[in-house]
């Protein structure tokens, strides 16, 4: 009997994965042996700069790698609401689809970007709705059906699809009422039927999280969701996920590079560079215990009143060559010979706390 | 969808500008279409240049006009003597055929350039300055625009009398308006940009704005515009000419020779495709130009598509 | 008497337009009666949430924007006092026109949020950093080269970068070569549009740290806008904080950040959050969304969200008033 992919806690785990994307310039080496994990009902953080791989690990997740990419290599495994344990790289057609919006849902940057400018926001919801759970609406649709049976016009066939059809708007209708009042969106009656211009930032991101959760995901990504808005309006919707998190009990990845935000939200943090996981660690172990030279140099580029501004030296590499060895090698202040010959792997060093680095442990 | 290895692609080496022609050419090579269009327009281009070395222009006589052989009506199939035939009133349909190449480029040439100029002028000001003017200037391009092209190209020449010159300003003028439309939406966009406000921040004057900063931004949908618009020029205007407003008879334009031919469509008795070669010739031609600059704009503007411009 | 640049009720409207033939149907009022004073050398901070008008204010300064009211005081000298007369009318810029506006553009100018955007893509490096020289007259060819490369080296970049076009740039130093377009004509006025906010956190700090080495050998002064507090709070010496089109509270930087005394500046800076898991901030969180500045409140601008607001707020607006030495507030608790 093999043992099972998943421990009996765990949500999530990416193995090994690789993502490449074919360009006009060369293959770019986006995420290179990436491994997560992700216990149910926590919050991982994953924090990292442009040309890390957060982004396209995320999407990768829900197998939405965007073109020119190709997974090249690696496992996600993860449980579904029933129990079952999936492959998502090994899903098609049918099957993915089902998984998307309802298991794993993704909300992004731009929320007006993600919202179609042409449908009202109720619109969308709906789609989310009916696209998931039609079963259910059909099933309020019948009991209240039976309220109105055997009136003349029901026996008409035209009629009764009319009537029914007006029902399962009316049943949706009340179900996204719901969800909008969930969200605190204050007037929900009169939000549903305007349009995503008329909406403020924070109140389309807030429709954008109802369309994630509108069909209760088991996990939650969020791809730097509160970067564009102001700092109040990013404190509502933090605020408004953490409540959200424990009422629907479901994990969530969040990718940010904002490390206050790590510190508010997070359980546990996993810094990626150049498409690897260099560290993960439970939140508080990594700000007052940081291991890998990035996490630290990360650390201490935040601005401080009264010290000096740190930056780190050099610039992100070009990932179609990237340098040998460990990717961070050129920039980091403790490089050694191996690491520009070796490629450190992820190891755990003490409880919990796992680090891709020479420095610590044999890698 | 298969990725395409590109093998010993065209390298670019330290200058700029020579890497973005590397690009644009290595974009082209993965099209065989646009490949195509590029040959058949090189081949147009190499019969225009050398019109006089392929059909010996006859000594004291203007060479656009083709050389007649004889007066009869009746056209002569191709033979050894003439490699296309004659057509009717006996014009050597080769020599026809190679100086029509010539006429084609100065007609197409000469109109897309002066419509651009002029849609450029009047496009960027009504662009960047907005407003009044804006509209003033697009209301006067639209009742241009709803000229219909073939009444004007009419009514010039009985003002102006027949021949190519007639259609050339009656083409220029129905056509700037399109270049007007597009130069001025590229400039709204463009105008928008923080570029453009950093260039005011520096003090640079709204000439030279439009000129370095927002014109160069422009190009490149206005070279595919006028690449497209080759082809369709060039059509136009062998219409009129077969209608007999365009060139007089016996000169050397695809349309004028395709008029020539009308009487001998429907061939002899017996035999409806006996005169075939005094319009199917011409006609294969003019297609063949047409379609090769259709191609070649279509390529441009895969090439110069923002989302793939951006990589 | 040592300011560069002062603004008496500075106010900049947005017409909005609508129906068939564009008639106005309203005023946005981004900028609405804001009075600051900017001493020589100095970094002035102004920060805000979208919609409060700053980014508007900074470029209505340098004049990108004709203002619709107020005036702007400008020395290059900084010799202004902090409330200018008809003495100085001179000084007012708010009414330029022509040749003297360009002439003022050698003396003030802007670096905006996003390189990638504010670079023209079509233009080589060299050429967008010499434009200036250019355009002011002051040299060309060989020389502008020449004056280039010495920018060049007090931003970091060198001679291999000036032939190649921006896109082939990092964020980090395609807002090196912003800054360097910015600087060559020696202008003693910057002002700073979030410069910092399209760059990764990384690079950020080498950034801070070239803005802050400019300044000391130059001898500029920044006005520094942006939202993220925690940069504002360590780079300016002085800030001030806009609502709506209007200053509500301006201190010195270390005691506006010890010291918040404005409840919309209570609750902004409640609301950063803190890169340490330990500390649990006790937020204010504001009730509703910042409000539309086409249709702002009556009274004091804040007074719908504020969570310590009085009857008063609702019909009379507060002026800014000196609570402690330097540090001004405009709230009617005070």
């Amino acid at each position: 009997m093999q043992p099972p992919v998943l421990a009996e806690k765990e949500q999530l785990k990416v193995q090994d994965l690789m993502v490449r994307f074919y360009t006009y310039e060369g293959i770019v080496k986006a995420v290179e042996k990436a491994k997560l994990k992700l216990r149910l009902g926590e919050t991982l953080g994953i924090v990292g700069e442009t040309g890390s791989g957060k982004s396209v690990t995320a999407l990768t997740i829900m197998a939405l790698t965007p073109t020119p990419g190709k997974v090249e290599g690696g496992n996600i495994y993860f449980r579904l609401t029933s129990g079952e344990i999936v492959d998502v790289l090994k899903l098609r057609g049918v099957e993915l689809l089902k998984i998307r919006g309802k298991e794993i849902s993704m909300i992004f940057q731009e929320p007006n970007a993600a919202l179609d400018p042409l449908y009202t926001v109720g619109d969308q919801i709906a789609e989310a709705i009916l696209t998931h759970r039609l079963p259910e609406m059909l099933e309020r649709v019948n009991q209240l059906k039976k309220k109105e049976a055997d009136s003349f016009l029901m026996r008409l066939p035209i009629f009764r699809g009319i009537f029914e059809k007006r029902l399962l708007n009316q049943v949706v209708r009340e179900e996204i009422v719901q969800l909008l009042r969930l969200m605190e969106i204050p007037d929900p009656e009169r939000v549903l039927d305007s349009y995503p211009h008329e909406l403020s930032g924070g109140m389309q991101q807030r429709i954008v999280i109802a369309i994630a959760l509108a069909c209760s995901p088991a996990l939650l990504l969020a791809d730097e969701p509160t970067t564009n808005l102001d700092v109040t309006v990013q404190a509502q919707i933090l605020d408004l996920i953490m409540r959200l998190k424990q009422r629907f009990g479901m994990s969530i990845i969040y990718i940010t590079h904002d490390m206050g935000v790590i510190a508010e939200i997070c359980d546990r943090v996993a810094v990626m560079y150049a498409g690897n996981v260099v560290e993960v660690a439970p939140v508080k172990e990594i700000f007052k215990n940081p291991l890998h030279p990035y996490t630290k140099a990360l650390l201490e580029s935040i601005p401080k009143p009264g010290s000096a501004f740190k930056s780190i030296p050099g610039t992100v590499p070009n990932l179609v060559n990237p340098p040998s060895g460990c990717r961070f090698h050129p920039r980091c202040a403790y490089a050694m010979k191996k690491c520009s010959v070796e490629v450190p792997q992820l190891k755990e060093v003490s409880k919990e706390h796992n680090v891709a680095c020479f420095l610590h442990g044999d890698a | 969808m298969k990725m395409v290895k590109v093998k010993g692609r065209f390298r670019g080496g330290e200058s700029p500008r020579i890497r973005e022609l590397a690009f644009i050419l290595n974009r082209i090579r993965r099209s065989p279409l646009s490949i195509a269009g590029i040959i058949i327009v090189l081949f147009f281009t190499f019969i225009a240049i050398f019109a006089p070395v392929l059909a010996h222009p006859q000594p004291n006589r203007d060479p656009y006009m083709m050389p007649r052989y004889g007066f009869s009506p009746i056209p002569r199939p191709p033979g050894p003597d003439f490699l296309f035939g004659t057509t009717e009133g006996q014009y050597d349909l080769y020599y026809g055929i190679i100086w029509g190449a010539r006429t084609a480029y100065r007609i197409g040439v000469l109109v897309v350039a002066v419509s651009m100029i002029m849609g450029i002028v009047i496009g960027s000001i009504a662009g960047y300055y907005k407003g009044v003017i804006d509209e003033v200037l697009m209301r006067i391009t639209d009742i241009i625009l709803a000229f219909p092209a073939l009444i004007l190209a009419m009514a010039f020449v009985v003002a102006f009398g027949r021949g190519l010159d007639s259609i050339t300003f009656a083409l220029i003028l129905v056509w700037w308006p399109s270049y007007a439309r597009l130069v001025r939406g590229e400039v709204l966009k463009i105008t928008a940009e923080d570029f453009v406000e950093a260039a005011k921040a520096i003090g640079c004057s709204d000439f030279r704005i439009m000129v370095r900063h927002v014109l160069p931004n422009t190009i490149f949908p206005l070279i595919v515009m006028a690449s497209l618009d080759i082809g369709s020029v060039v059509l136009t205007a062998a219409a009129l000419s077969f209608l007999g407003l365009g060139a007089p008879t016996g000169y050397a334009d695809w349309g004028q020779i395709i008029s020539l031919s009308r009487n001998w469509i429907t061939g002899a008795p017996g035999n409806p495709f006996a005169y075939w070669h005094t319009y199917i010739i011409p006609g294969v031609f003019l297609f063949l130009f047409v379609m090769g600059w259709n191609l070649l704009g279509d390529a441009l503007r895969d090439v110069f598509d923002p989302m793939i411009r951006r990589r | 008497m040592d300011n560069m640049l002062v603004t008496v009720n500075l106010k900049k409207y947005f017409p909005i337009r609508g129906g068939l033939l564009g008639a106005k149907k309203g005023e946005v009022k981004a900028v609405d009666g804001v009075n600051m004073a900017i001493r020589k050398g100095e970094t002035f901070g102004l920060v805000g949430e979208s919609g409060c008008g700053k980014t508007t204010c900074g470029k209505t300064v340098i004049r990108l924007l004709k203002p619709d009211g107020g005036q702007i005081f400008f020395d290059p000298k900084g010799g202004l006092p902090e409330n200018p007369g008809d003495n100085y009318g001179q000084f007012d810029i708010a009414r330029l026109r022509g040749k003297q506006l360009k002439g003022l553009r050698r003396h003030m100018q802007i670096v905006y949020q996003n390189p990638s955007t504010s670079l023209n893509p079509r233009m080589l490096v060299k050429d967008l950093v010499a434009e200036p020289l250019i355009v002011h007259k002051i040299c060309k060819g060989a020389e502008a080269e020449k004056r280039v490369l010495e920018i060049f080296e007090d931003v970091g970049l060198s001679s291999e970068h000036l032939h190649r076009y921006p896109h082939e740039f990092s964020g980090g130093q395609k807002q090196r070569i912003a800054v360097a377009r910015a600087l060559i004509t020696n202008p003693e006025f910057v002002v700073l549009d979030e410069p910092t906010s399209s760059v990764d956190v990384s690079v950020r700090a080498s950034l801070l740290q070239l803005f802050k080495e400019l300044q000391r050998k130059m001898g500029l002064t920044y006005l520094f806008i942006s939202h993220d507090l925690s940069v504002v709070q360590v780079l300016c010496d002085r800030v001030a904080v806009m609502y709506l089109g209007k200053i509500v509270e301006v201190a010195e930087s270390k005691e506006l950040f010890n010291n918040p005394l404005h409840p919309y500046t209570q609750a902004l800076f409640s609301a950063i959050p803190i890169p340490d898991p330990e500390t649990k901030r006790k937020r204010i969180i504001l009730k509703g969304e910042p409000p539309s500045p086409a249709k702002p409140p009556l009274g004091c601008k804040f007074h719908p969200r504020c969570p310590k607001a009085m009857e008063l707020c609702a019909t009379n607006e507060p002026m800014l008033i000196e609570t402690r030495r330097g540090h001004w507030v405009a709230c009617h608790l005070y």
